[in-house]
């Protein structure tokens, strides 16, 4: 097991590679010109070309290129921002920390409260609670994050005064960006949980827990549910990574400087640095989370687990 | 025996279950009454979806209840109603007085859990033992049906079938149950095996004293492991009786033709005769006795009415107006 | 001899009724068959929810492309009279934004972006999704790996972000949208269907099919995807959903449909600054989105009770 974590990182080095290189390549085709961005519109032609001259994107594609890798791979250097003059690196790391704080804590308040309601509303089936829980989490996975964001705001800063609107001076101020960011995730994770354990609950070996005489909460949760799990960690896992950049838009509309919205702003900006900074940042964050959910799955099914350990025993031969 | 008195330990008495499905209702058990004495067995013998699986289920009422339209009558364990039961007080008896071996092992093991803590669990359960004490138990358990207790932390899908329906029978025996329900425990096995395991059933059985309810289709293992017998059809008992009642004197057509299927070396013929046709649809019974549309005895008289249950001899009864 | 030839001859003219008999009985039972498309559109058809949604969806498409013609304010119309007028006022059902255009005209005309990207995106991703993720999961060892490295850098980038990143050096617009959202969500549709046929990989069926000697693409066809699918039919039908959500928030962020074009979620994106005094602007917009997307997930709720009876009653 051991030994497959340690391939899977090892294989995560070519992968983030070929990120860096083709966000590279995607960036160099954008057009705009980051010189003339940085100038500003004011600069006259001579000036601009000297700071391109200077900045180096007069020379080919592929030196580029190749500087850039050796910087970022052999460095970890990322470059310095071309309209703000600061060092990508260091801004990726203060920014870091409050784009995963928000990420975990929308993930946990999904899993929280998603799997629990999912099993009861699959255990319930067809009854008046089930079609409650499948109406409501039908109407929040149909709402889009940034709309829900502004009602949100809306009520709860505007009209109540119960929350701050933007800032992320202290856990109060997260309140409103992980509501509106889990709320349609919370729906998705719980009407996957019902759908997964539909399929399993009716299996043969949930009746021969119910046949020994466990209680059925014990046989839901002991039983059921470990067999139900592949497809909803799978889906944890994507919504976890789909956070990591959700949380783009949650951040601009609640004014939190995370990677997300230094991201947008560098697009915006054109700011190839820093552009390709964020997402590699978060390429390699997310990646490094599906190594996870992978794990996750050797611990919940045994049979993949051996076929883990099987890869490893061939790998030792 | 399908008096109204009822029996010290196990008796059925008008049992129906019905299911229902895309709108229709199956008629999967339509009264069935039977007794089961401490300690002897019963076969339950019938074609596939004569209702057999129904029957043990409802016992342990764990049909599956998304498709359980109605469930009717009495099943007397120790004089207490177990369906009349509030499902919490009904619970313990499961797995601890009376627990079941399913059909086929393959889908009946958890396949997340390893074998000790299957069997474990209901140790732990009934028995009040700690986890540790219920572990050596669940070892010991392995050990007697013949699987080496070093294997006890190994997944199912690590054990081959047959091992897989041993498993299967620890889980069962584990608690000593005073009722064992063996729903078709071989079919899924092959013929070497079988054998192996009915043994193993028969020789635990004895050891601990268990009463069992054998499901199965097939008449020589009846032969040899039945105190009595009753023969099912279309979910109704259309004849019952002890072991020797029934293959010294089979008198049901329906029975007779089971028998006319067997091979027999004693006798010489040429071609076994199966019984014509097929079961009934279970949405659309027709009317009088469910057998009469395969019976190369019926009457007209055979399509009306309720079919009444002969006594022919003590014990051995039989749902037939023919005879 | 005679008597041979003739039992031959019998058991000829016993095929061929048979056959016949199998061709009638299923020309009867055409559309009964589960998993069928016409058995999925009939079970459809008997879902009332099922046909809410298609009737929102049909109407929203009709009034869409007729808007120009029976609304009484073009969409582009500026009237400064009436900004930020509220519902109902001068005629304006649902009000006007803050250059006075009719924002129930607008609404309108802009329900053919949102719609017609989430089916388009979605059909593009599945196409690729399903046989990519099948293969590696089916296949395993070196196949997988490779498959799923290749997906891991698509992967390596939440959805969004690859959307973004694609929609950037594609340009903006409307097809290009498209692109962009079918490809971002190929990695993840894959790498679903590869964990579910993974444990479907492993029942018997399987090993039975493969021993009556079924070819592998057929196995993979018939047996392993009808099986492993049915928790992927969620995925696709709130596919289809997401990714017309997933369009008005590229909007949102400047990124998809441009203004002066209506599109529900740059609408958004501009009522934004005007939440605090004139919520209408925000909320209507966001109502006619939750609409489309509750449509599209009504149908696909019912497309995946017709396929996959067990997930119902």
């Amino acid at each position: 097991m051991i030994r497959y974590i340690i391939r899977r990182l090892l294989a995560l080095i070519p992968v983030l590679i070929i990120v860096a290189l083709a966000i590279f390549t995607l960036m160099y085709f954008v057009p705009g010109d980051p010189a003339t961005i940085a100038l500003g519109d004011t600069a006259d032609q001579a000036t601009i070309l000297a700071a391109r001259e200077a900045m180096g994107l007069n020379r080919p594609y592929i030196v580029r290129l190749a500087e850039y890798l050796e910087k970022l791979f052999l460095h970890f250097d990322f470059g310095v921002s071309y309209t703000y003059g600061t060092v990508v690196g260091d801004e990726l790391m203060n920014r870091f920390p409050h784009t995963l704080t928000l990420a975990i804590c929308c993930t946990l308040f999904t899993v929280i409260f998603g799997i629990p309601l999912g099993v009861r509303s699959a255990v319930k089936a067809g009854k008046f609670e089930d079609e409650v829980t499948r109406f409501l989490t039908l109407l929040f996975s149909c709402m889009p994050g940034f709309w829900l964001a502004l009602l949100l705001v809306l009520l709860f800063a505007l009209k109540l005064k119960w929350f701050p609107s933007s800032g992320y001076k202290s856990a109060k101020y997260f309140v409103l960006p992980v509501l509106s960011n889990s709320l349609g995730s919370l729906a998705g994770i719980t009407r996957q949980t019902r759908a997964s354990m539909l399929e399993v609950i009716r299996s043969d070996y949930v009746v021969t827990a119910r046949s020994k005489g466990l209680p059925e909460r014990k046989v839901i949760y002991g039983h059921a549910l470990p067999n139900a799990l592949i497809p909803i960690v799978t889906n944890i896992g994507t919504r976890f990574g789909f956070m990591l950049g959700g949380t783009t838009i949650t951040e601009t509309i609640f004014s939190i400087p995370g990677i997300g919205s230094y991201m947008i702003t560098s697009i915006n900006s054109r700011d190839y640095n820093a552009v390709q900074g964020s997402i590699i940042y978060l390429a390699f964050m997310f990646s490094f989370m599906m190594l996870v959910v992978d794990c996750v799955y050797a611990f919940i099914d045994p049979r993949i687990k051996a076929q883990y350990t099987r890869k490893k025993r061939k790998a030792a031969e | 025996m399908a008096d109204n008195k009822i029996c010290d330990f196990l008796s059925v008495r008008d049992l129906e279950v019905e299911y229902s499905s895309g709108g229709e209702v199956i008629h999967a058990v339509n009264g069935v009454s039977f007794d089961v004495e401490s300690g002897k067995t019963l076969g339950l013998v019938g074609e596939t979806g004569a209702g057999k699986t129904t029957i043990a289920k409802s016992i342990l009422r764990i049909l599956p209840d998304h498709a359980t339209k109605a469930v009717r009558g009495q099943i007397f364990y120790k004089g207490q109603d177990l369906l009349a039961m509030p499902l919490d007080e009904m619970r313990p008896f499961r797995g601890s007085q009376i627990s079941m071996i399913f059909q086929d092992p393959m889908t009946a093991l958890n396949p997340t859990k390893v074998v000790a803590d299957q069997i474990s669990e209901g140790l732990v359960l009934h028995q009040g033992l700690d986890k540790a004490a219920a572990r050596v138990e669940a070892n010991k358990m392995l050990e007697m049906v013949g699987i080496s207790s070093d294997r006890a932390d190994e997944y199912p899908h690590q054990f081959s079938g047959g091992m897989k329906q041993r498993v299967v029978i620890a889980i069962a025996l584990a608690c000593n149950p005073l009722l064992l329900i063996a729903d078709e425990p071989t079919t899924a096995l092959d013929v070497t095996i079988q054998a192996q395991v009915l043994d193993l059933i028969a020789d635990l059985k004895a050891k601990l004293n268990t009463a069992m309810i054998l499901i199965t289709h097939d008449l020589g293992v009846v032969a040899d492991q039945c105190d009595s017998v009753a023969i099912v059809y279309a979910g109704q008992i259309v004849e019952s009786g002890s072991k020797e009642q029934i293959f010294d004197h089979p008198t049901h057509p329906y029975t007779i033709g089971l028998f006319g299927s067997l091979p027999d070396i004693s006798k010489d013929v040429d071609r076994l005769s199966p019984v014509e046709g097929l079961p009934p649809d279970p949405t659309n019974l027709p009317a009088g006795c469910k057998f009469h549309p395969r019976c190369p005895k019926a009457t007209e008289a055979c399509a009306q009415g309720e079919i009444p249950n002969k006594e022919l001899a003590p014990g051995h009864f039989c749902r037939c107006i023919n005879i | 001899m005679a008597e041979v030839k003739n039992t031959t001859i019998n058991t000829e003219i016993d095929i061929e009724a048979l056959m016949a008999e199998e061709k009638r009985e299923r020309k009867a039972n055409r559309g009964k068959k589960p998993g069928s498309f016409l058995y999925i559109c009939r079970r459809v058809w008997h879902t009332p929810t099922a046909m809410v949604g298609v009737g929102i969806i049909v109407i929203m498409y009709i009034l869409s492309y007729s808007s120009p013609f029976i609304c009484k304010f073009p969409f582009a119309k500026v009237d400064i009279m009436h900004k930020y007028a509220l519902p109902g006022v001068a005629g304006h059902l649902l009000g006007c934004d803050e250059l006075g255009r009719d924002i129930l005209s607008r609404c309108l005309y802009g329900a053919r972006y949102t719609m017609s990207i989430g089916i388009f995106s979605t059909a593009f991703t599945q196409v690729l999704a399903i046989p990519l993720g099948a293969i590696a999961g089916f296949f395993g060892g070196i196949v997988d790996t490779l498959i799923m490295r290749f997906l891991d850098v698509f992967q390596a980038f939440p959805q969004i972000l690859l959307a973004i990143a694609i929609a950037c050096v594609l340009g903006i617009g409307f097809n290009k949208i498209i692109i962009a959202l079918g490809i971002s969500g190929i990695a993840g549709s894959a790498r679903m269907m590869r964990a579910q046929i993974l444990s479907v990989r492993e029942q018997e069926y399987v090993e039975a099919a493969t021993s009556i000697g079924c070819s592998t693409p057929r196995i993979i066809a018939k047996h392993i995807v009808p099986n492993a699918i049915s928790p992927l039919i969620i995925t696709m039908a709130m596919g289809v959903a997401g990714a017309g959500l997933a369009a008005s928030s590229l909007s949102f962020l400047g990124f998809g449909v441009q203004p002066p074009n209506p599109e529900w979620g740059n609408m958004l994106a501009n009522a934004r600054n005007y939440v605090r005094d004139y919520p209408h602007m925000v909320v209507i917009p966001g109502i006619f989105i939750m609409a489309t997307v509750l449509s599209y997930n009504m149908i696909g709720d019912a497309v995946r009770d017709a396929l996959d009876p067990r997930l119902k009653d």
